[in-house]
């Protein structure tokens, strides 16, 4: 098995590229209308497959002229794939990785325990995944397919995958932000439960370059079962379907939204949620150091690479907006009609 | 006494940016975030700058005003998160004007050392590195 180390990286890069460029056959072709991104995709059937057919939201045909981007996912088991190299050097950090492939003009991506590669050559527009197997894939890419590739696309047109929820009503929306277990997930389907819209739960993408804009590319939320009795999701969606790798039962936007998805939200204020200590839900201002600190760490280290022009831009959208401390009451109506009292005030 | 007068930020790999006067740092490498008091982001801002640690004890006043040796217990800190490093720089004299906001800062000097990254794995291990295994590891929730 071929070994790669710092020094042989975007010439290995450049090889899986080529090589999936190459191959003879992927028989599946999947096309996918994201915003400002025509996405299309070559592989076989399969998990993976079924996951670009559900866990996107598409946007409308009113995109002439997008942009296109081409990912190749592929394994030895297709004709002119090779086997996926090992990591050979024997340090690796990811900001390492990162540098050296930005330095050549790529990105890129490398889960050791798969031997899993991700490599993206935006100036092209071409990616290829490449795996030991055709399910030799980290259990979170059913999740968010790819979303690896949509945010260095993304990421080099100066928009970013925000690890953020949303909810909004007629037009408007707030950012929530936070680490896992923070209430986030649980605000986004109390809030579309009692009428508010979203445009995603954990990954969102953002868009300063002239307000503060946030568009659906994932469907799929997620609640652990406790979350899921609570909010009475257990009646409503059934409790038969599998739990993830989580051990979270995932569902999507439109299962429990009243309305289509909007295409997008103009993100009017930046929540940080916590469970509060009492029964009744509460918005405070808060400082926006403190809700950097709370926006920023995970938008970031879940993608790899950008770490600096995530670091700045989620600085700028931080200043862009007012800050606020969401302390959770106990219920899902109150939940929402507190957001939704906040944003027909119009955010003060 | 700090072990020098003049200070520089550590590496390209330390960013920050300020939000209303508080500083927030990222170290790019490991992924950590730093958070300043609004004190403890004035004598940032001024260490970065080249300020003297000589001078900034001469003028600290205030919340901040914890005496020579709370700022050099500081900037001590500083160094050992690998924020600053000693320069051979010449010291830059005080701007006024953050010598009047560093007076009016209302809390002690304080930076909150930021590593949510083990939350994050739990949630979803895309994995950061622990740089004495020498590879990827995943982190275990505790």
């Amino acid at each position: 098995m071929p070994r790669v180390t710092l020094e042989t990286l975007p010439d290995y890069a450049r090889y899986l590229i080529a090589a999936a460029e190459d191959a003879a056959l992927f028989p599946v072709t999947r096309k996918v209308r994201l915003p400002a991104l025509e996405l299309t995709v070559h592989l076989e059937p399969g998990a993976l497959a079924e996951a670009l057919g559900h866990a996107f939201v598409e946007a409308g045909d009113d995109q002439p002229g997008l942009p296109a981007c081409r990912i190749f996912v592929g394994h030895p088991g297709i004709g002119g794939m090779p086997e996926p190299a090992r990591w050979g050097d024997a340090h690796f950090t990811e900001h390492g990785f990162a540098q050296r492939l930005a330095g050549a003009g790529l990105r890129g991506h490398y889960f050791h325990d798969l031997d899993f590669w991700q490599v993206y050559d935006p100036q092209r527009r071409i990616g290829a995944q490449l795996m030991r197997a055709a399910d030799a894939f980290p259990p979170w890419e059913t999740g968010s397919p790819l979303r690896a590739f949509l945010h260095w696309e993304y990421g080099a047109r100066g928009m970013r995958l925000a690890h953020a929820g949303t909810l909004g009503a007629d037009g408007s929306g707030v950012l929530l932000a936070g680490a896992g277990g923070a209430g986030k997930s649980g605000t986004v389907v109390a809030g579309l439960l009692n009428g508010l819209d979203s445009v995603g739960d954990d990954y969102v993408l953002v868009d300063l370059s002239s307000s503060v804009i946030a568009r659906p590319l994932f469907s799929v939320l997620k609640q652990d079962p406790k979350g899921f009795a609570r909010l009475g999701l257990k009646d409503r969606l059934g409790s038969d379907m599998p739990l993830n790798w989580q051990g979270k039962h995932a569902f999507h936007i439109g299962d429990i939204a009243s309305r289509p998805i909007p295409g997008t939200l103009d993100i009017v204020a930046l929540m940080v949620p916590h469970i509060g200590a009492g029964g009744t839900s509460s918005i405070m201002p808060m400082s926006r150091r403190d809700a950097m600190i709370a926006l920023a760490p995970s938008g970031i280290a879940q993608m790899p690479g950008e770490r600096e022009s995530g670091f700045r831009f989620f600085s700028d959208l931080t200043r862009l907006l007012p800050c606020y401390r969401l302390s959770l009451g106990t219920d899902p109506g109150e939940i929402a009609g507190t957001i939704a009292d906040f944003l027909a005030r119009g955010a003060s | 006494m700090p072990q020098a007068n003049v200070y520089a930020v550590a590496s390209k790999d330390i960013v920050f940016e300020s939000f209303d006067g508080e500083a927030v740092v990222l170290d790019l490498a490991s992924g950590k975030y730093f958070g300043f008091s609004d004190s403890g982001s004035r004598v940032w801002q001024a260490l970065c700058s080249g300020v003297g640690a000589q001078a900034l004890a001469g003028s600290i006043a205030g919340a901040a005003a914890t005496g020579a040796t709370g700022l050099d217990a500081f900037i001590a800190q500083l160094v050992e998160l690998g924020l600053l490093v000693p320069s051979d720089g010449t010291a830059q004299p005080l701007p006024d004007e953050l010598a009047a906001e560093l007076a009016a800062a209302n809390e002690p000097l304080n930076v909150s050392v930021h590593d949510d990254l083990a939350d994050l794995i739990i949630v979803d291990p895309i994995h950061e590195v622990e740089e004495p295994l020498g590879w990827p590891a995943v982190k275990q929730a505790s």
